[in-house]
């Protein structure tokens, strides 16, 4: 209200700052310093040593790591929009109040589940004399390798971000004016043009989000690569971890946290600039 | 009076960065009365009650409460009650301890502030709901509520804020008649903030009219009702007919005046009254002017007008005219005379008043 | 069919509609449905037959100390994360809630953006620091990390509690004689009582769950998910459903707690 901070605003307002100045923004910033130091005898030592940008950034494994991993995270942030909408359309737009409040209660509950346990789950589905391939001997099929292959790392990712898309969807669908799904019925416009013309611009900013948040997710996931697809292909997660815990190379692991930020932020830059510009228009 | 006032504001002025909310205002409020602040949203009046209440501070001038100035006391060292628009009962708080929490701030001890508390229940007719949840009262009852809340501490001054705007208008006349004896038996001094005239004039010894951050006039109901002081405030009324013309020169008490809806007579009382050729505005109110067959001799104070439109409120009607000039005038009459002059739009009839009953705005 | 239906709606849309999320709910439950049965199953190989119901995968991880010091010290980082996470959160949503002041798109873009950062970058910031401050391989450091991660979430939900309240609440308590601080302890903090008992449990939850960043910087203090991890890297083990499905368990039973306060008992008195 007084615009003059005072000791009572200030008991409130500054642990927070503190500890997020403390613990995030200065870890986040020590990273890049980190980049720049050398690794001598399994110590890392304190340095200005831009060797280590080269020789991440002059490597085609990490190249191929990058396109493989900013692929997989795009597909999988579009497969999981693309099925998650028409759920979060019916849970949005067609159950009563009633059953959509047990919807979205269900939909939380797979965010404090162990995402490890789930994808530890999936292995036991996915194996050669897994679930699905037992299902399919009945019925004289398989058995077909669906373990350790890129399509096992979409299933993961969807496991991680398919609950988090749909709720993001259902809230930015229920937050639709209904009188203009109606001024559009009532204009002629049939239901799939409703859809496409009044629904899905009304709820862009929320689509693009709940799709932004997606690729995020995948984007530095690591647990799926590994234990789905098996270490094959490499993805930028798996690089950090393996060049972390083996060698020391942390500088080196720094590189390539930095440029999954970079990658990140301009990602989101661009997701929110077009979200809003075509909410403007 | 003569008394020396209870509050004063002294040259008070309240900007939020660029938008002036309150002109420099200068106002006494008189121990024991009943003040209205009355204006349309914007005028500044819940601001000038915020700052009596120390929720804003005023950017200049000096607040003064029986001669002492509080502009520096913070809201809780005030003893100025403020019952809100919305009511802000705490709603994890029952009925009996919403209305002890002012005695519990003021470290009154348990026994003797439940004692008070019920004391006050009882005076507003609430005492069998000391134990219930907020949520669970009716709209009536929860207003009881706060005015109990905020009078617990038997202030010497109560602020109030809208409170009736949320109640249905049988609800609002019933609690009108609440608040205006609950201040006479009191005695303490009510600060009445609203935007309605009928609230404002139906309980007020005072009316303050704010437009713009700026008082437009300061009286009785009676006076403001009767003598609008500015053509705003006859405006804002809505009850007469504002019309405009040049001073042609004086005939006895009267001013004569031609407009171009043509010739009047205007009384005027001022120690100055206005020169030949100046331009005046002067009202008449709608219930003192009467309707007639059109045409004859052209005579003063009449005008020939076009029934537009008529809109009945009870056993009176107010029949809308529209001059030849696009001026509206409003005439107000009985449903037995409107059954006389049969009225239907598009008929012309001459509108015209004694020239005692018009009124000279100032300025 | 009734002569009456309404002709804006599609019965054969409305029920492709409601299969299509069904198969949704299917897809993200079947994992969490196949580890909790899986922990009763006596094969060692989970495959389809079944084998017979079993409780040993129970016992053995029961048995196991391993996991007791893990459990142990999972619990010790989740109760200090949630009372740490709840209380920043609390004073960052009630600053956010009753001020106005120059930078606050930053403070709130730094209040809320720590989960948005991919927790393997996260992890190796935070090991790489704490290292420097010789703070790592503690407990204290994955508690240091947790609050990091889980203030955010403490936050937007006692601001979503404070966003319900009358704004003239905490005015209407000074202009009744309380004080700045006689007004938080009699208003505001009964008024946010269920948000922050939400937020102490959904932070405890966040906490128990979180392995990357753990296991980044917890060095030998490890908590279960942490433990989890190491089963995954070493041979198939049903013992990782019997952790699942326990954990799985103790977190919804937090859940539904923080939902019930947020939802019934603690905030339906209060409505209009």
């Amino acid at each position: 209200m007084r615009n003059r901070p005072t000791a009572y605003g200030l008991t409130f307002a500054l642990p927070l700052l503190v500890w997020q100045v403390v613990f995030f923004v200065l870890p986040l910033a020590f990273l890049v310093a980190l980049s720049f130091f050398t690794v001598r005898n399994f110590r890392v030592l304190p340095d200005l040593n831009p060797g280590n940008w080269g020789v991440i950034l002059w490597r085609q494994v990490f190249w191929q790591a990058y396109g493989v991993t900013w692929l997989l995270s795009a597909t999988g942030s579009l497969i999981a929009s693309v099925l998650a909408f028409p759920c979060a359309f019916g849970i949005a737009l067609k159950l009563s109040a009633n059953s959509r409040r047990w919807a979205v209660f269900l939909m939380v509950i797979p965010f404090f589940t162990s995402y490890l346990v789930r994808a530890y789950a999936w292995q036991v589905f996915l194996s050669d004399t897994g679930i699905i391939n037992g299902l399919l001997a009945w019925t004289g099929l398989g058995p077909y390798a669906l373990l350790n292959t890129p399509g096992a790392i979409l299933v993961g990712y969807l496991t991680l971000s398919l609950p988090l898309v749909i709720l993001l969807q259902v809230f930015s669908l229920t937050y639709v004016d209904r009188s203009l799904i109606e001024a559009a019925h009532n204009l002629r416009a049939g239901r799939l043009r409703t859809v496409f013309e009044v629904i899905i611009p009304s709820a862009r900013v929320g689509l693009v989000i709940a799709a932004l948040f997606a690729f995020i997710l995948c984007f530095g996931d690591f647990v799926s690569p590994v234990y789905l697809g098996g270490g094959h292909p490499t993805t930028l997660s798996i690089l950090i971890t393996d060049t972390t815990k083996s060698g020391q190379q942390w500088p080196r692991a720094a590189v390539i946290a930095l440029m999954m930020i970079g990658t990140l932020l301009a990602t989101a830059f661009a997701a929110v600039h077009f979200a809003y510009r075509g909410a403007r228009r | 009076m003569s008394r020396q006032p209870l509050v004063t504001l002294e040259g008070i002025r309240k900007s939020f960065g660029d938008y002036v909310a309150v002109q420099p205002l200068d106002l006494a409020i008189h121990a024991g009365e009943f003040l209205a602040l009355m204006g349309s949203s914007g005028c500044g009046k819940t601001t000038t009650l915020r700052m009596l209440a120390g929720l804003e501070s005023p950017s200049a001038g000096t607040i003064r409460l029986s001669g002492q100035p509080i502009n520096h006391l913070p809201a809780w060292q005030r003893d100025t009650p403020l019952v809100w628009q919305n009511l802000a009962l705490f709603p994890f708080l029952n009925v009996i301890e919403n209305v002890e929490f002012a005695l519990k701030m003021r470290g009154v001890g348990r026994a003797e502030r439940r004692r008070r508390a019920e004391a006050w229940l009882d005076r507003m007719q609430i005492a069998e709901f000391a134990g219930r949840a907020i949520s669970h009262l009716s709209g009536g009852q929860r207003q009881r509520v706060a005015l109990a809340r905020s009078l617990v501490i038997e202030p010497q001054i109560l602020l109030l804020d809208e409170p009736l705007s949320a109640l249905d208008a049988a609800l609002k006349v019933r609690m009108q008649s609440v608040l205006k004896s609950l201040q006479r038996e009191t005695g303490i001094t009510f600060v009445y903030v609203t935007h309605s005239q009928s609230e404002a004039f139906a309980m007020a010894d005072r009316v303050v009219i704010m437009s713009r951050g700026k008082v437009e006039q300061i009286g009785t109901p009676q006076d403001i009702y009767n003598r609008p002081g500015t053509r705003f405030v006859a405006e804002f009324l809505g009850s007469s007919n504002i019309l405009s013309g040049r001073v042609t020169g004086s005939t006895g008490p009267h001013l004569n005046v031609d407009g171009p809806l043509g010739h009047f007579q205007v009384p005027h009382c001022d120690a100055t009254p206005p020169q030949s050729g100046q331009e005046i505005d002067f009202s008449v109110l709608g219930a003192l002017c009467d309707l007639g067959p059109p045409g004859g001799d052209p005579r003063p104070n009449q005008i020939d007008a076009r029934i537009v439109g008529e809109e009945f409120e009870g056993a009176f009607a107010t029949i809308y005219l529209e001059a030849d000039t696009g001026q509206e005038l409003r005439v107000q009459k009985s449903q037995a005379d409107i059954a006389r002059l049969e009225p239907s739009p598009g008929k012309r009839m001459a509108v015209f008043w004694r020239a005692q009953d018009c009124h000279l705005l100032p300025g | 069919m009734s002569p009456n239906r309404d002709p804006n709606r599609s019965a054969l849309i409305d029920t492709a509609l409601r299969v299509w999320i069904i198969l949704c709910f299917v897809f993200v439950f079947a994992p969490i449905a196949a580890s909790f049965v899986f922990s009763f199953n006596s094969d060692r190989f989970p495959t389809i037959p079944l084998g017979h119901f079993t409780t040993d995968w129970y016992r053995l991880v029961v048995a196991d100390p391993l996991v007791w010091s893990g459990l142990w010290n999972t619990l010790k980082v989740a109760g200090a994360v949630g009372v740490l996470a709840t209380v920043l959160g609390f004073g960052a949503a009630y600053t956010d809630h009753r001020h106005d002041f120059f930078g606050k798109q930053a403070y709130l873009a730094l209040a809320l953006l720590p989960p948005t950062i991919p927790a393997v970058i996260l992890g190796l910031a935070m090991l790489a620091y704490l290292s420097r401050l010789t703070l790592s391989g503690s407990a204290v450091s994955v508690i240091i990390a947790h609050v990091v991660i889980c203030a955010p979430f403490a936050m937007a939900l006692i601001r979503l509690r404070l966003s319900q309240m009358d704004a003239a609440l905490e005015p209407a308590a000074w202009n009744l004689g309380a004080t700045e601080w006689g007004a938080m302890r009699h208003v505001i903090l009964p008024f946010c009582a269920p948000a922050i008992l939400a937020a102490l449990f959904i932070t405890m939850a966040v906490s128990s769950d979180e392995f990357a960043v753990a296991w980044f910087v917890s060095g030998l203090n490890e908590t279960l998910p942490v433990k989890v991890l190491g089963f995954l890297q070493g041979q198939v083990s049903p013992r990782i459903n019997v952790i699942g499905s326990f954990v799985f368990v103790v977190s919804i039973g937090l859940v539904i707690a923080a939902q019930l306060l947020m939802a019934g008992r603690g905030a339906r008195p209060y409505e209009e």
